[in-house]
C-alpha cells in the first residue's frame, strides 16, 4: 500500500473501488429491472460508507485521549454503530421496497474492496520478491 | 413418540428462534471489545511515536472495518431467524 502514511487518500481509494466495483450489481440489477435489489444495495452502501468517514473521524477523536478513555470511547462508538447497522437491517426488512440481502451485501461491500485489495497487495508483494530473486 | 399440535410446535420453532438471534447478537459484543483494545494501544503508539501517525491510522482504520463485519454478519442472521425473510 502506497498512500499508508495518509489515511484520508486510502479513504478515498477505497471508496472510489468499491463504487467501481459496486457499478456491477448495480447495473446488473438495473437491466433485469429489479428495483428493490437496486434500492436496497444502495442503500446499504451509502450507509457503509457515511459509517466508514464516521469511524475515521472516531479514530482521530480517539487518538488525542488517553489510552483508558480511547478504549471506552471506540468501545461505546461501535455499539453505537452496530444499533445503526441493526436500524438499516431492520428497515430493509419490514421495507417491501428494499431488498434485505442486497442492503446486507451493500454495507459489506466495503469490507470486501478491502480484503480484496490487501490479497492482491500480498500478491503482488510475492510475486514481486520472487521475480527480484529471479533477477 | 410425543405428538406435538401445529399451534405447538409452532409455538416451539418461533421461540428457539429468537432464542438462537439473541444468541447470534452476542456475537456482536467481541468486535467491540477488540476495537476498544485496539484503540488504547494506538493512541499508546502514537504517544510514542507521532511520525508513524498516519500509518497507525490507516492500519486502524482498515482493521476496524474487516472487524466490524462479523457483527454485521451476526446481525443479519438474528434478522433472518427473526423474521424469516
Amino acid at each position: 500500500m502506497k498512500d499508508i502514511n495518509d489515511p484520508q487518500k486510502v479513504q478515498m481509494k477505497i471508496l472510489k473501488m468499491t463504487y467501481l466495483f459496486s457499478l456491477l450489481p448495480i447495473v446488473s440489477s438495473l437491466l433485469a429491472g429489479e428495483y428493490d435489489i437496486l434500492f436496497g444495495f444502495i442503500f446499504g452502501l451509502v450507509i457503509a460508507t457515511l459509517l466508514l468517514r464516521l469511524k475515521y473521524n472516531n479514530i482521530i477523536r480517539a487518538l488525542s485521549m488517553e489510552e483508558d478513555s480511547a478504549e471506552k470511547f471506540i468501545r461505546n462508538r461501535y455499539f453505537i454503530e452496530y444499533a445503526l447497522y441493526f436500524a438499516v437491517l431492520f428497515s430493509a426488512a419490514r421495507n417491501a421496497n428494499l431488498d434485505f440481502l442486497a442492503a446486507a451485501v451493500g454495507l459489506f461491500m466495503i469490507k470486501f474492496v478491502v480484503i480484496l485489495w490487501s490479497v492482491v497487495d500480498l500478491l503482488r508483494d510475492t510475486f514481486q520478491s520472487k521475480f527480484d530473486e529471479y533477477k | 413418540m410425543i405428538e406435538f399440535s401445529p399451534e405447538v410446535a409452532e409455538t416451539v420453532i418461533t421461540t428457539a428462534s429468537y432464542i438462537a438471534a439473541g444468541a447470534a447478537l452476542i456475537a456482536g459484543v467481541g468486535p467491540g471489545i477488540g476495537m476498544g483494545f485496539a484503540a488504547g494501544k494506538a493512541t499508546s503508539a502514537v504517544r510514542r511515536q507521532p511520525q508513524a501517525r498516519g500509518s497507525i491510522i490507516t492500519t486502524m482504520l482498515l482493521g476496524q472495518v474487516i472487524s466490524g463485519s462479523t457483527g454485521i454478519y451476526s446481525l443479519v442472521i438474528a434478522i433472518f431467524l427473526i423474521f424469516g425473510v
